[in-house]
């Protein structure tokens, strides 16, 4: 029953209280908050972040038209009072109720608690299986909207896609910032990932009949307190994952995320989040079956594709083996016909247990499924085949040597339904899969890993073995990079590695010829002066050993001095946190003043990036600036009296210097410029940038090692040397290669330059 | 470079002097453009895979990470300790563990496997008994060392710690005989003429392979993992340039990292590769 993934997704309790819901207009989108402030009121994530959205729940008052009153405002606000609406509605079809994402019968949580059988064709209502709250629906669902199905995590796809919609959440909330301010809602967005909704949906009945006041009371704080912010990220991903298929980034196109209402055959309804077809029973010719593709096409790039339906019971007829089909299509098949019949699709049709690949006849694939049944598809990219699965189980290839290469077309996830009642719902990955696709991946993962291992590395250097040359790439390295003393000993060791292996003591061996280079001195020096931050010593190095450098690189001369601006508020947060300590040793009693620093702080964390829209006048006027604390601070220095002559020369030294910077690089035209003064003018806001974890990576050491890699490489470059180590080119051209392999779901989909970098233990700064 | 080129003189055509200044700027700029291609550093490919390489940012800290990952694990414990001072790092594993791997293996690089065994015994006295095909590679490569020794001479030594030490362990593991038939031959036979797998075991890569298995048990026993990244990441780049080629992508012919590139008349030693100080 506990979810793996807990900590990472926001689930959705089934009994949320519709009723207890607030339009989040009001409250700004604070989500970093959530995590640490909803669960110390509300215990462990239990996914009423997801706010109940109008889309899933609109087909209650319009089940032809599922999803359209999201775009209006006011279908936000009338599922508050809908609660009441599905029980009556739904009473003929009970499973319906039960099914939204809320319920994960088919989960394999469940399987621990409840029989296949018990699960399915089971006594629809308040039976005892009523999952408890915990139950989770979307586990593989972020708190922001975003799917990460269990067996793509690690991959560069599921990355890149990451980053995207990061950042395009962060565009959302920048615009739901504006948008609370003016009171108007977030709500009334397109409703994107399928997350929730059903949640308010089904809740009146189970709340109702089975859990009692008590769970919605809780239930309803919950909500109160996580859906409000959460729903302007879920919206905003969904404003742009809904958007129809991006063709500008091949690589990076959105996962299907749930079935698509405008490319359905008119028979079909989709309900809840858009995991669930039904049937509504308009007649259709024999000849016929009425399909439906999800949102998005399946991205090669990914490697291998998955994803699951159940069919559902509450038919009254009573059939077992419904005509049901699942299979990949492209778009331009007609959704009138089943999965296989027409070129271009490909199915798995459940009545008769036959595969269609592009024609009419089929093929005896498999056993029959239909009610209660979990059927998978697998596409292998990779491998140009495809598979199925039926109840966790592998079934035989079913369809090889499909044309994913020189297909442009984009394969599409497919259903088709064809009788009254017949009903299913799909797991996009948004939740664990029956069949262990994690593993199925993982095989996949360690053929190609295996094959690397066995990599014959000879041809990369002819003549000189592994060993050899990754000493030369090591050595080289240092050599190139400067770190004289370790190419020194490096060297030592090499020889005396040499000397031991001669087979006849007196044959002579070659020395590693280690120049003394006064170059590499002088650049070592400089290194060590950025690195322990002494800013000016380095600059002035660098000026005497190399006059053109600075000069002729001025974003390496604007680097330089804005991070002799960082190491300013550094040190003068360094001593006013050590100032900090010693006021609360001695003022302990005085002032709540952890507490409401905290509050500030959390504050500060709710966003993502304050500095961004908040403090860019800071640098100008940055005495004034919106943080109360920092005026209580100022109190208490002028009152304490300790170091606080050091400390405010510090700080006016800082600010000055700051302006200065602000003065000098004003007219550059640069973004990166701009952005970067922004950034750090920012710190100048804090009481104590060092605490406010958006800001305190600026102060981070790692930022010494950049810079002084940048004025490193800024110095090779001007002797006319190479910018770059031979390791270095090896490294970026592995993942050029890699990034190739990639393209079309090939062998590079599995593999990742940083898996191999992540296997070391982290190389921590001293 | 007009001093270069000398005075143009177009005949019939000296008073037209607005002509000639047009035609001399021609030229000029047509060395000019000469000029500045063969001078400035334009690397010689267009092709996009060169630029996409340059584009790609290999971070600092990865490359840093896998460099004192190698020194640690191969056993370079002072160039590690160096390192970690010189880029400000925190060391992977303790100076001492490195050292005791270290002179296990320049031990065995030495050929002194008798050295090597009580130390690793002492080091870890369990390795041995838990892993003995390795114990058995060290007593082959000890047995290889001895003949070495022998040849020419009496070979009764070798042929007595075959006897003693190797038999019993064929014997007991089926699958080390062939191994010890092929070590016994060089005995028998003059080792200017040996085929080619038997000149192998000769050779002082069996040592330095035999010390690189020691190195990646003693490390597994640690519960450290078995090798090097770097060496992962050398496998995967040779890989990924062959699959490439085999899917017909568009590459440039040769793929360079550069590793003998530069500074190559450095290579004043005569002959070994270059060590670039740069």
């Amino acid at each position: 029953m506990t979810n793996p993934y807990q900590q990472l997704h926001a689930t959705s309790p089934p009994f949320a209280n519709g009723d207890y819901l607030v339009p989040s207009g009001g409250l700004p989108p604070l989500s970093a908050r959530r995590p640490s402030y909803a669960s110390i009121v509300s215990g462990p994530p239990s996914g009423l972040g997801r706010p109940a959205r109008s889309g899933p729940f609109s087909h209650l008052l319009n089940p032809d038209d599922a999803s359209s009153g999201a775009h209006d405002p006011m279908a936000s606000y009338s599922q508050h009072s809908g609660p009441e609406d599905p029980l009556d509605h739904r009473a003929g079809a009970p499973w319906q109720s039960r099914t939204g994402s809320a319920f994960p019968y088919f989960s394999r949580a469940f399987d621990l608690y409840m029989s296949k059988d018990a699960l399915f064709p089971g006594p629809p209502l308040g039976s005892d299986e009523a999952p408890p709250a915990s139950t989770q629906t979307t586990s593989n669902i972020t708190s922001t909207g975003f799917l990460a199905p269990s067996y793509l995590r690690g991959t560069v796809f599921l990355r890149r896609l990451e980053e995207k919609h990061r950042a395009r959440v962060f565009a959302e909330q920048e615009g739901a910032a504006a948008l609370a301010a003016n009171g108007s809602s977030s709500l009334p967005r397109p409703s994107g990932l399928a997350s929730n909704g059903s949640s308010a949906s089904h809740l009146p009945v189970v709340g109702a009949a089975k859990l009692g006041p008590g769970h919605r009371g809780v239930g309803g704080f919950d909500v109160l307190e996580r859906s409000a912010p959460g729903n302007s990220a879920t919206a905003g991903v969904s404003a742009g994952a809904g958007a129809d298929d991006d063709d500008d980034d091949d690589i990076i196109t959105p996962l299907p995320s749930r079935w698509n209402k405008d490319d359905k055959e008119a028979a079909l309804e989709v309900l809840g989040d858009g995991y669930e077809v039904r049937h509504t029973g308009r007649a259709s010719s024999d000849h016929e079956a009425s399909a439906i593709r999800a949102d998005h096409y399946m991205p090669p790039s990914c490697g291998v594709y998955y994803f699951e339906i159940t069919v559902l019971n509450g038919r009254s007829d009573k059939i077992r083996t419904p005509p049901i089909a699942i299979g990949f299509a492209s778009k331009e098949v007609s959704t009138s016909r089943a999965p296989g019949w027409e070129p271009g699709s490909w199915g798995y049709h459940g009545d008769d247990g036959y595969s269609f690949a592009s024609q009419n006849t089929g093929q005896p694939y498999a056993e029959v499924f239909g009610v209660g049944d979990t059927v998978g598809c697998l596409v292998n990219f990779r491998a140009g085949h495809a598979l199925f699965t039926k109840n966790g189980k592998e079934l035989p290839i079913a369809f090889k040597d499909i044309p994913f290469k020189d297909a442009k077309r984009k394969l599409y996830p497919i259903v088709s339904l064809k009788k009254k009642e017949d009903h299913i719902t799909t797991n996009f990955g948004q939740r664990p899969f029956l069949f262990d696709i994690d593993g199925y991946m993982k095989k996949q993962q360690d053929m190609i890993d295996n094959e690397i291992r066995l990599a014959d590395t000879s041809r990369l250097l002819p003549g000189l073995s592994e060993t050899s040359l990754i000493q030369e790439l090591v050595l080289q390295f240092l050599q190139h990079d400067g770190y004289v003393e370790t190419a020194r000993a490096f060297a030592e060791e090499l020889e005396a590695e040499k000397s031991a292996l001669r087979l006849d003591p007196s044959e002579p061996f070659k020395a590693f010829n280690i120049r003394d280079d006064e170059d590499a001195h002088n650049r070592q020096r400089i290194r060590r002066a950025v690195l322990e931050g002494d800013i000016d010593l380095a600059m002035e190095l660098t000026k005497a050993y190399y006059p053109t450098v600075l000069r002729e690189n001025e974003h390496v001369y604007f680097r330089l001095r804005c991070r002799k601006f960082i190491e300013m508020i550094r040190k003068e947060a360094e001593l006013n946190m050590r100032l900090e300590e010693r006021r609360n040793s001695a003022h302990s009693a005085k002032k709540q003043q952890p507490a409401a620093y905290d509050k500030d702080e959390e504050m500060l964390e709710a966003e993502p990036e304050p500095h961004s829209h908040h403090h860019r006048h800071a640098a100008t006027d940055s005495v004034d600036t919106p943080m109360s604390m920092e005026d209580d601070d100022d109190e208490e220095e002028e009152e304490d009296g300790i170091d606080t002559t050091g400390l405010s020369k510090l700080s006016q030294e800082a600010l000055i210097y700051g302006m200065e910077l602000r003065a000098e690089f004003s007219n550059d035209p640069r973004r990166e410029t701009a952005k970067q003064l922004d950034e750090i003018s920012s710190l100048i806001a804090y009481p104590n940038p060092l605490k406010v974890k958006e800001v305190a990576h600026l102060l981070d050491g790692s930022g010494r090692v950049a810079v002084a890699e940048e004025l490193n490489s800024a110095i090779l470059t001007s002797l006319g040397k190479s910018s770059r180590a031979a390791l270095e080119n090896l490294y970026a051209q592995t993942c050029v290669l890699l990034e190739d392999l990639r393209k079309d779901g090939g062998d590079g989909a599995f593999v990742t330059v940083e898996s191999v970098v992540k296997d070391i233990p982290p190389a921590r700064l001293r | 470079m007009s001093t270069a080129l000398g005075p143009l003189e177009i005949p019939g055509l000296d008073n037209a002097s607005t002509l000639q200044e047009i035609v001399w700027a021609h030229i000029r700029q047509r060395f000019d453009r000469m000029n500045s291609s063969t001078s400035t550093a334009i690397p010689p490919h267009h092709h996009g895979f060169e630029k996409r390489v340059a584009d790609v940012k290999a971070p600092k800290s990865d490359i840093n990470a896998l460099i004192l990952d190698y020194l640690t694990m191969e056993g370079y414990p002072k160039a590690a300790a160096k390192f970690c001072k010189e880029a400000n790092l925190q060391p992977q594993q303790l100076d001492s563990s490195i050292q005791a791997r270290q002179s296990i293996m320049h031990s065995i690089h030495s050929g002194d496997i008798e050295t090597a065994i009580s130390a690793l015994n002492e080091l870890d006295p369990e390795l041995l008994d838990t892993n003995p095909e390795l114990h058995f590679a060290l007593l082959r490569l000890q047995l290889v060392e001895l003949i070495r020794q022998c040849h020419g001479r009496d070979p009764t030594p070798a042929v007595e710690f075959a006897t003693k030490n190797l038999g019993p362990r064929a014997a007991a593991h089926r699958e080390f005989l062939p191994d010890l038939e092929q070590t016994m031959a060089l005995i028998i036979f003059p080792h200017d003429k040996l085929r080619p797998e038997l000149a192998a075991l000769l050779s002082s890569d069996l040592r330095r392979n035999t010390a690189a298995k020691v190195n990646e048990a003693v490390l597994v026993r640690q519960n450290q993992r078995r090798e090097a990244a770097i060496r992962q990441l050398v496998r995967m780049r040779a890989w990924a340039e062959t699959s490439a080629r085999s899917d017909k992508l568009d590459l440039p012919e040769t793929l360079d990292f550069g590793l003998h590139a530069e500074g190559a008349e450095s290579r004043h030693d005569g002959g070994h590769e270059p060590m670039i100080t740069t």
